[in-house]
Formats: structure tokens, C-alpha cells, sequence
């Protein structure tokens, strides 16, 4: 809601600065958005008296002029205008000056006569489009005021958000209302003659049979209207307020819309066929607004009708061809009270907003209506000509604008402040319009019509909060019981630790990257909104976002990129819907660059299966990996999954190369994932006496089958060693010269311990035969040299 | 010359010569050879020794100190000599070992969390330290949940304003939605305490993504709130402005003015606008702060009695305030980030920095 600052002045006679008022109606809940000078380029323009005047010396057309601002010297100005003369007051741009057309005013020397400063005309001011000659003054122009002030140029508007509440304050007065109590201000009332009648004009028929969403339909006939375009002054408060004029009659009734806060409307009555009716719609009824839709209503679309045609929505737009034009002679005005909910019901199924629906929405005083109906057919009239008949009115006026009376407890609104109501803060809500009676501990409040919002105690302790202010209410911290110390784990932050950054992707991503990964089984949960449909369907894998910003990160010159991200999956179907938190990695690309201790190396499966490990570490938790040929969008012979005791909890992969080179990474790129809500957290470490009895280390290099795992072997190793076996690894790995084709040799390392005893070479020997004739039986593995 | 001065002469230039070596000895190599030549089983010392047999007995003795004399003396200048020649070699080798201790170190890879998630971790820890409780929720929500429950009907205008993500229907019941706040986490922790037959005191701190169907340079479609409330007999508006007072600072790491300004939620009654001195200019008024000294933080509130009714709490017992803050708006503030769609790009250059 833009507010200018000498509109809101006829509503109450505010003395303070802009700026102040700013600060005050932030104060008393309307945020202030910002302050617009629209013509705030004539800053530094001043008037000035022509004391003396001489011709030039050197140039016929050039004048010198001795110019007095008010200031103990009077000022040399070179002038090239024709209709000045001494005595004269002109608008004076004085040097530093800047002008709306961007000439920076600047000492100069012309023809050899020094200047300081120029005198300006109409357009030099930005007020006309050219300009014949000086801007002359009226001689009680001030000396030495700035010409914008003087002229009322420097109209400040204020720009409001008005929240939605508060449809009262969607006007000039509803804001006056508000500053006028708080500065103990009276509050203009509007004028209170009231409009000649003429019975010569008969008023329109009216019937309402939605009663319930139209408690009040007033409507009266203007005959013999000349509409032409509304007068200046009109014109520049609705642009200055945010409105583009129309026609005199469109514009007088938004001039007062915006005045009043009462929306109103009008027919060319000439285009209605018969009565007006207020119902609701038959369902498909059809309707073309003012803005050239073609609406198809429906049963809950409140309307007006002639006995043809929906003439309009009620309370959001007219229809087309019953506006009023430049043609139009006579005319109905509307003025009325539409239920809130039912405004904004049709506002929303129809897509249809509207300066009126907006209020109607937030709530409209009902006081207005004949008030605003008054004043809008004394403009016309006054303004267009005409005559007016009497006003038709269906509904009862006076219950509408009855005030609400609520009786509560003031202990409770003080206990909810937390402090003591003073009694100055009754005497702002009295101005504001609300009745207060205190009788012991009960407060009896009454609501005017205009304040919709006020209906419960918790209205009432907000309204003393605004007129007490928010900052006369200390800063208590409150009691807070300690609640049970929970262990938290974040599980992104050990991954970091382990070099990995951070991603934080949006949840949605392109059906077509949720195919990579996921197979189209109907359960993908699709926006019907989507900001566009590369966001349009809820991530069921973590993959495609982290394939993204590696592709962003790759694209800017990374040589490899380490992420991580820790989120949510959503699954479908919708009534069986699942939120997963995961966390995902991505590693591509050089894990660092060459350095003088070592060159680069590009991420490999182990790189990728060492962090998930100790990833998994951190948390106590040991993964056995097994080989997985079927996950989707993972290369064959690189993928597993992870298990934790039974379970599957993730796995691990290298993404299809072809997948890959679509995001543009041309490195091999390898991702794993673990579904966080499937993890326990490992087992509490538990105490162990340290070994007293030295361990013994052996060596053992085998020739096995390709095909054999070392989680076989490794299993294999520790059935064979028994108890004594602490630790047992593959230290090597070799195929080539040497190796037989098809063969692989693998070394074993093992740690052998005793808690009772320290072991011999007997022991160790028995223990490495055992595994000799273990290998040999269940891998038919030789031993090397 | 008598037997004993020949020998005595004998031991002295032998003494003489092996010092003359001694000091000559080019490493602890050559000085162990000549320890060996000199004092050794089968060393020259010893074979002047023996000579001695042939002195008459009462001379041996004077002989014999004179020996051991000079063994002393060798062994002493060996000693001294083996210790200079350490000296030399140790020094030596530290020179030989010289590096250039400027050279780059080992590079452990660097990790980083992202800004986003830091401030999460530092918002809701200082919450936890004050005794509210944490709590999840779904980020599909239905409409219950994210509107209705907190006093937003349907033909609501405040939600029109939200901008909010749907779910193509199918054939639900109820439209589903993402939740646009962390408001619907107050909602669903309120219903469990009363379902499991529970009453207030609750004080509970929520955090989690949140969709507004707005993208442009200052909105991202998927953001991050961190959602408080608490709920007992006799909270009141001054309580809210203590736990605010103190969470700010305490996020901010320093004593910020704070500033409410009334305003409209349909969630709480009565609202208000938070605002903190403006953190980049110290409250004195700069082009981020408009000039006003003032930057807008969170929106807050007491719980309006229709939430409280929503969920089967007694508002005529109990009272509450909540408040919803935006996750990077503080964390922008706190670290004077410009722009929201850094945090979502993703650029590693930006994370490790924001990271470190």
C-alpha cells in the first residue's frame, strides 16, 4: 500500500518528518518498506529573487543577475532567458546542485562573466516536457526555500506492507486512524454533506438472496453523466498511490477506495438488462472480467446479475461489457459487504485478484459504505455532472457496523506480556475506537466495526503490545527444565574429517536423472508445481545431485572433487510414502595434485571403500562388501553392497561410464550410500586387558585362482588359525611374469598371539600348517617359494 | 744407557708419535685402528712392555707406573680425540641432512561442512544448552499439519503467500504438500506429548529443509528454518524476548541489540517482526542495513489459542511462544555472504573456504 505523505495529511494533521512517521507506524505494526521521493532530483534548487539585472557585456542574449537566496551575498548568475525581469522569483540551482535531467551544476565562466549557479525553468525541473523561458515565481514565494518544498514536488510516499489482518489500514484513513492515536491527533472525519438527490431518477432494483455472503448491497443510479478523463490532481495522487487512471468514473472510485478503504463498482447502467440480483453462481454460468478472461463460475462464486448476464464477481471485477467508458451517460454505482472467506474462496479457484479483492479479503469497515458511496457521487457529480437518485439498500446497515463486545481477564493479558499494563496504554486503544471499561480484574473491550481482527483475549493483549510498545517489555529468560542428555551424531561430520566436502543439493531433480539410478516403477512422488521439470519429481536416489555439482565443480577447473551429502529419499506411492536419510558420497578425479613427495593419482574403488569403511569406523561399525552385478547406473564387477551384520545398509560403486560422460566427467566416478535410519549405532567400546605376552609375526604367499575373494581367504585364515590368530591381512598382490596365467599371488601377514603364554616357533609352525592344508583344500592354492 | 732409560725413552717417543697419529686421525675408523696398534692385546704398548722382564725386579715397579702413565695418557688423548672426531661426524650428518623446511607438507585432504550445516549445528546446539528438546518431522506434509492446525485456513490470505509445492493428487483424501516451514514439527511434537497422555512443560527446538515455490535471486526453492517453541502455565511475551536476546548473541558471539516490532502471523498472537542491530555496521546504519541500523532476523509470536486448541492443549492453562528463523539468512549475516545461491551451488571453492 503506497501512502503519499500529503494524502495522509488531510486525514489527520501529522506535523512530523517522513522520515518519523516511518519510524512510528514500524513501531505500531506496519512495516515499512521504503520511503519514495519521486521528485526528489529538485533537492538544491532554491528560490531566489532577481535583485539586479544588466545585459551582458560581450553577448546581446545573456543577462546578468544578482541574485538574492536569503544569504549575506547575493549570488552572480549568466542567464540566456528572455522573460525575467528584476523583482522577479525564479526557481535557482546553486552550484553541487544535481537536476532530474542529470546536469550537475558547476561554477562557470561565460564569455568572461563568472556564474554560480543557473536559474531554471519548467523543464530544467523535470515538471513539463520543454519550456519557454524561466519558471516565474508567484511573489510570496519564500526566499531562499527550496522550490520543492515550496511547490509540493517533494511528495515522500510511503511504501507499507500492510499484513493480513489488518484490512482496515488498507487505506489513507485506516493508516491515519492508526497515527492519529498514537499521536493524540483528532482523526478528520470525512465530510458529512451529504449528496443532493434527485426523484426524477429512479433507483435501481436490487434483490439479494445470498444473504449470508451479502449482509449489505447498497446501489444508486447517477443519469446524464459526461465521463472524460479525471483532472490532474486526481490523476497524480492515484499514480503517486500506485494506480494507473482510466476514466473519471474509474478513477474517482479508486480514489476513494484508497481514501476510505470501501471498494466499490460501476455499471453503464444502459448495458444491464432488468434488476440487479446478488447470488451465488450456476454452476458453468459464464462470465468475461474486465481483464478480457473468460471465467467458467461455479456454485460457490458469489455474483452479480441482471436478469441476463453475471454483470460481476462480487467484490473482484466487473465484467466487460457492463463497464463504465467515455460513452457511458448513466450509470449504478455499487456500494457493499462481502463476506471475507467467500471473496477470497473465488479470489483463489478463479485466480482472479483485484485492488478490491484484496480488501475484501483482509476485511472492509462496513461504516464505509454509505460514506464512500456519499463521496464518490458528490465527485462524479461534481466532476461529470448528473443526476443522482436515491440509494437503494438491501440488508441491515445498522447491525453491521455494531460494535463487539468482549469481556476478559486483565491478569491473563498480563501474564501473557509478562509485565504490568500502564494505564496510558487505555487512552491510545480509546482513540484507535475501542471501548474499555475495567471493573476489578475484568476488562470490557468493544471492537468497532472496522477491526475484524479483534475477537479474542489473545487480539486484545496484542493490541495493548502495539500501543505499549515491544521494547518497554523486558528481556526474562524463562524457567527451562534440562531435559535428558541425548547422544547426537552427525553423520556428515566424520566424513568431512575424513576429507570429504559437504553438498547441500534441493530434493527435487528431472524425472529423466531419477531413471539413471532408480527403475520406473510408478513410485516416484511428482510435484504438480514444479519450478521447472528439471525439479520436478522428489529424489529417490542422492546420485543425480551429486553427479551435478561434481559436473559444476569439474567445469571450474577441480582436477577431482570428494563430496558428501547427507539428506532425505522420498519414495512413493504417496499413501505408503517414506523418507530415508541417507548419506552419499562422490569421489572423481585426482584425490590431490603432484607434489614433490608424490604424483597424482585418480580415486579408485579402494579410495572410495577405504572412506566408507572408516566412515564406518568412527561409528563403531564394521561392513562386510559383497560383489552386487544388478545395481543400476553401476558398472558390473565395481559395485557392492554393504552389509552390517545381515543387513544391506548401502552400497557401493562405480557409476556406468556412459552415465558418467553425460554429467561430463570423463574420470571414473565412484559413489557409495549408506541409509542412516537402517544403522544402529556400534556397540560401546569395551575394556580389554592389554596383551602381556609378545605377538609373533608370519608371512605366507600363495598362488590362488583369479576368481577367489580375499574375504574368502580371509575367512578361510582365521577358521585355520583358531584363537590365537590377532590379525591376518593381504600384504601383497601380484599377477605377471612369473605368475602363471589366470593365477594371482597373494600374500597372507599374520599376527599370532597367546593371552597365557608366550608363543614358540612350534606353535607359530602348527598354526601356518593348518593354514597351508586349508588353502590348498579349499582354494587347491600352492605355496610360492 | 741403563735398560730403564732406554725403555723409558722408547715409551716416550712412542707417546709422542701416537699423540702426533692421534690428532691426525681422519674418522672414529682410523682413531678405533690405532686404539687397536697402541692399546690393543697385541698394541706396541704392550710389546714394550715386554722388555720389562729383563729389568732387575726392584725396577719393574718404576717401570710400570711409567707405562701405565702413559697408557693413561694415550687412552685420555684417544678419548679426547674420539670425541672431537663425533662432534665432526655428527655435525656432519645434520648438514647432510638439511631440508628445505619450507617445502609444502604432506597434504592430509580437506575436507569441509557445509556453511549451512555449521550454522544448523551452532543454532540448535545453543537451543539444546538451553533446555529445549530436539524434534523431526516430515518434510511432506499434509495440509493439516503445515496450515490448518496453525490457524490458516483454507480461504486464508496468508496462504496464498506461502508459495507452496504440491503433489500431483491420487486420489488422496487430502492434497500433500512440502511443508513451507518447521512450524508443522510444532504441531506433530505438540500431538505426541498430549497422545501419549502427556501435558506441558515442552520446549522444543526443530530443524530441517523447507520448499517455497520462489526462485530467484534472493529465493531458493528448498531453504533451512530452525523452528522453537515452548509451552507451560504462565509463558509470556517477556519470556520469548529473553530466549531471543539470548540466542542471538549467543549466535552472533556478541551482545546484539535486538528490536520487536509487531506484526501479523496467523500462528501467534500476538506476532512480531524480530529485528538485531545490524551486525555489519554495529547498529550505526549502512547500505545493507537500509540505514536504519536495524536487519530483520526471525518472525515470533505467542501461540495463538486456535494452535493450541488444534492439538487439544488448554489455552485458558497454558501459554507458549515459537518462533521460525531462516537458516541462511543468519548464516549469510554471520559470515557476510551475498548471495543465498552460493550455498546451493555447490562450488568446493566456496565450501572449503566457508568451511576451514
Amino acid at each position: 500500500m503506497k501512502i503519499p505523505f500529503s494524502w495522509l495529511k488531510e486525514h489527520t494533521p501529522i506535523e512530523k518528518t517522513t522520515q518519523e512517521v516511518a519510524d512510528d507506524l514500524v513501531r505500531l505494526g506496519h512495516e515499512v518498506e521504503g520511503i519514495d521521493m519521486p521528485r526528489a532530483g529538485v533537492q538544491g534548487v532554491r528560490v531566489g529573487l532577481i535583485a539586479e539585472m544588466k545585459p551582458h557585456p560581450d553577448a546581446d542574449k545573456l543577462k546578468l543577475l544578482k541574485i538574492d537566496l536569503g544569504d549575506v551575498e547575493h549570488l552572480s548568475i549568466v542567464c540566456g532567458a528572455g522573460n525575467m525581469k528584476a523583482g522577479d522569483k525564479v526557481p535557482v540551482a546553486t552550484v553541487g546542485t544535481s537536476l532530474p535531467n542529470g546536469l550537475k551544476i558547476k561554477k562557470g565562466k561565460i564569455r568572461g562573466e563568472i556564474s554560480f549557479g543557473m536559474c531554471c525553468s519548467e523543464a530544467e525541473l523535470g515538471l513539463a516536457e520543454d519550456a519557454d523561458g524561466l519558471l516565474i515565481l508567484p511573489q510570496d514565494a519564500p526566499v531562499g526555500e527550496e522550490v520543492g518544498e515550496y511547490l509540493e514536488l517533494e511528495e515522500a510516499v510511503l511504501d507499507l506492507d500492510i499484513t493480513p489482518n489488518r484490512g482496515d489500514c488498507m487505506s489513507l484513513r485506516g493508516i491515519a486512524r492508526d497515527l492519529a492515536a498514537d499521536y493524540a491527533l483528532p482523526l478528520i472525519e470525512p465530510g458529512d454533506e451529504v449528496v443532493a438527490t434527485d426523484d426524477s431518477v429512479a433507483a435501481p432494483k436490487v434483490s439479494v438472496s445470498a444473504t449470508d455472503d451479502c449482509p449489505l448491497y447498497t446501489a444508486c443510479k447517477i443519469e446524464g453523466v459526461k465521463v472524460s478523463a479525471s483532472p490532474d490532481w486526481l490523476q497524480a495522487r492515484l499514480i503517486a498511490a500506485g494506480l494507473r487512471p482510466i476514466n473519471g468514473v474509474v478513477d474517482v472510485i479508486n480514489y476513494t477506495m484508497l481514501d476510505l478503504g470501501q471498494p466499490m463498482h460501476a455499471f453503464d447502467a444502459d448495458t444491464l438488462k432488468g434488476d440487479i440480483e446478488v447470488r451465488l453462481a450456476v454452476e458453468g454460468e459464464k462470465f468475461k472480467s474486465l481483464d478480457g478472461k473468460d471465467v467458467s463460475l461455479h456454485t460457490s462464486d458469489l455474483v452479480i446479475a441482471d436478469s441476463k448476464h453475471v454483470i460481476a464477481l462480487a467484490g473482484i471485477m466487473g465484467s466487460e461489457p457492463t463497464g463504465v467508458t467515455e460513452k457511458t451517460t448513466n450509470i449504478i454505482l455499487e456500494s457493499a459487504a462481502f463476506k471475507a472467506a467467500k471473496i477470497s474462496t473465488t479470489r483463489r479457484t478463479q485466480a482472479l485478484v483485484s485492488d478490491s479483492s484484496m480488501r475484501f479479503e483482509r476485511g472492509v469497515d462496513p461504516a464505509m459504505i454509505a460514506v464512500a458511496m456519499d463521496q464518490v457521487a458528490q465527485m462524479i457529480t461534481g466532476l461529470f455532472g448528473g443526476e443522482v437518485s436515491i440509494t437503494t439498500s438491501v440488508g441491515d446497515a445498522e447491525d453491521l457496523v455494531k460494535d463487539k463486545q468482549i469481556k476478559v481477564s486483565m491478569k491473563r493479558i498480563e501474564s501473557r506480556l509478562g509485565i504490568d499494563v500502564p494505564e496510558s496504554a487505555d487512552a491510545v486503544l480509546e482513540r484507535m475506537g475501542f471501548g474499555i471499561e475495567h471493573e476489578g480484574d475484568a476488562l470490557l473491550f468493544s471492537v468497532p466495526s472496522h477491526r475484524h481482527d479483534v475477537s479474542i483475549v489473545e487480539d486484545i493483549s496484542e493490541e495493548y503490545a502495539r500501543v505499549i510498545g515491544f521494547d518497554a517489555i523486558p528481556a526474562v529468560m524463562p524457567a527451562l527444565a534440562t531435559i535428558k542428555p541425548r547422544k547426537l551424531y552427525n553423520a556428515v561430520e566424520s566424513a568431512v574429517e575424513q576429507g570429504f566436502v559437504q553438498v547441500i543439493n534441493y530434493a527435487f531433480i528431472s524425472a529423466d536423472e531419477q531413471r539413471l539410478f532408480v527403475a520406473d516403477d510408478g513410485k516416484d512422488l511428482v510435484l504438480s508445481n514444479p519450478i521447472s521439470e528439471a525439479m520436478g519429481v522428489m529424489r529417490r536416489s542422492a546420485f543425480p545431485g551429486l553427479l551435478n555439482t561434481a559436473k559444476y565443480n569439474m567445469n571450474r577447473q577441480q582436477a577431482g572433487v570428494a563430496l558428501v551429502e547427507q539428506g532425505r529419499l522420498y519414495d512413493g506411492p504417496m499413501y505408503e510414502r517414506k523418507e530415508t536419510n541417507v548419506i552419499a558420497w562422490l569421489m572423481t578425479g585426482d584425490l590431490q595434485d603432484d607434489t614433490w613427495y608424490a604424483k597424482a593419482r585418480r580415486a579408485d574403488f579402494f579410495d572410495m571403500k577405504g572412506a566408507v569403511e572408516a566412515w564406518l569406523s568412527a561409528r563403531g561399525l564394521t561392513a562386510r562388501f559383497m560383489a552386487d552385478d544388478d545395481a543400476q547406473g553401476l558398472q558390473t564387477g565395481q559395485t557392492a553392497k554393504i552389509f552390517v551384520g545381515k543387513a544391506v545398509v548401502g552400497f557401493i560403486g562405480k557409476v556406468d561410464a556412459e552415465i558418467a560422460s553425460g554429467f561430463d566427467l570423463d574420470a571414473d566416478v565412484f559413489i557409495a550410500s549408506i541409509n542412516l535410519d537402517q544403522l544402529h549405532t556400534g556397540k560401546k567400546a569395551k575394556f580389554q586387558p592389554l596383551p602381556e605376552f609378545p605377538s609373533i609375526e608370519r608371512d605366507l604367499v600363495f598362488l590362488f585362482d583369479k576368481e577367489t575373494t580375499s574375504d574368502a581367504i580371509l575367512q578361510t585364515v582365521r577358521k585355520a588359525c583358531g584363537q590365537q590368530l590377532v590379525q591376518a591381512h593381504i600384504f601383497d598382490l601380484y599377477a605377471g611374469q612369473g605368475v602363471p596365467e589366470g593365477k594371482v599371488s597373494l600374500g597372507v601377514r599374520f599376527v599370532l598371539q597367546d593371552a597365557k603364554r608366550t608363543l614358540t616357533q612350534e606353535d607359530s609352525d602348527k598354526a601356518m600348517q593348518a593354514v597351508i592344508e586349508a588353502m590348498n583344500k579349499k582354494f587347491e592354492a600352492e605355496l610360492r617359494g | 744407557m741403563s735398560e730403564i732409560d732406554s725403555l723409558k725413552a722408547q715409551l716416550k717417543s712412542l707417546q709422542d708419535k701416537a699423540l702426533g697419529l692421534f690428532a691426525e686421525a681422519a674418522d672414529l675408523q682410523a682413531l678405533q685402528d690405532l686404539r687397536v696398534n697402541y692399546l690393543g692385546k697385541k698394541g706396541e704398548l704392550t710389546s714394550v712392555l715386554k722388555g720389562v722382564g729383563k729389568l732387575p725386579p726392584e725396577e719393574r715397579p718404576v717401570i710400570g707406573q711409567f707405562v701405565n702413565a702413559t697408557k693413561g695418557v694415550l687412552a685420555e688423548a684417544l678419548e679426547k680425540a674420539e670425541q672431537v672426531l663425533a662432534a665432526k661426524a655428527s655435525e656432519a650428518r645434520i648438514e647432510a641432512e638439511r631440508i628445505d623446511v619450507t617445502l609444502a607438507g604432506r597434504k592430509c585432504p580437506q575436507g569441509a561442512l557445509h556453511p549451512v550445516q555449521q550454522g544448523l549445528n551452532e543454532m540448535t546446539a545453543i537451543f539444546a544448552q538451553m533446555g529445549f528438546e530436539m524434534a523431526e518431522g516430515p518434510e511432506i506434509e499434509d495440509e493439516f499439519h503445515n496450515f490448518d492446525a496453525l490457524n490458516i485456513p483454507q480461504e486464508h490470505p496468508a496462504r496464498a503467500s506461502h508459495d507452496t509445492f504440491f503433489f500431483n493428487a491420487e486420489g488422496e483424501d487430502e492434497a500433500m504438500l512440502l511443508r513451507t516451514h518447521t512450524s508443522p514439527v510444532q504441531i506433530r511434537a505438540m500431538q505426541a506429548c498430549v497422545d501419549a497422555g502427556g501435558e506441558p512443560p515442552l520446549a522444543v527446538v526443530a530443524a530441517g529443509r523447507v520448499y517455497r515455490c520462489d526462485y530467484d535471486v534472493t529465493h531458493s526453492p528448498m531453504f533451512h528454518q530452525v523452528e522453537v517453541f515452548k509451552v507451560d502455565k504462565d509463558v509470556s511475551l517477556a519470556n520469548l524476548k529473553g530466549v531471543l536476546q539470548h540466542f542471538l548473541s549467543a549466535y552472533f558471539e556478541k551482545d546484539v541489540p535486538i528490536r520487536l516490532r509487531p506484526h501479523y502471523f496467523p500462528f501467534t498472537e500476538p506476532s512480531a517482526e524480530v529485528d538485531i542491530g545490524c551486525v555489519f555496521c554495529n547498529h550505526k546504519g549502512c547500505r545493507i542495513c537500509k540505514g536504519s541500523g536495524w536487519i530483520e532476523v526471525l518472525g515470533s509470536g505467542m501461540i495463538h489459542p486456535n494452535v493450541l486448541k488444534a492439538v487439544g492443549i488448554d489455552s485458558t492453562v497454558y501459554s507458549g511462544f515459537a518462533f521460525g528463523l531462516g537458516v541462511e539468512r543468519l548464516v549469510m549475516l554471520k559470515h557476510g555472504i551475498p548471495d543465498l545461491r552460493l550455498f546451493f551451488e555447490n562450488d568446493v571453492r566456496f565450501l572449503r573456504r566457508m568451511g576451514a
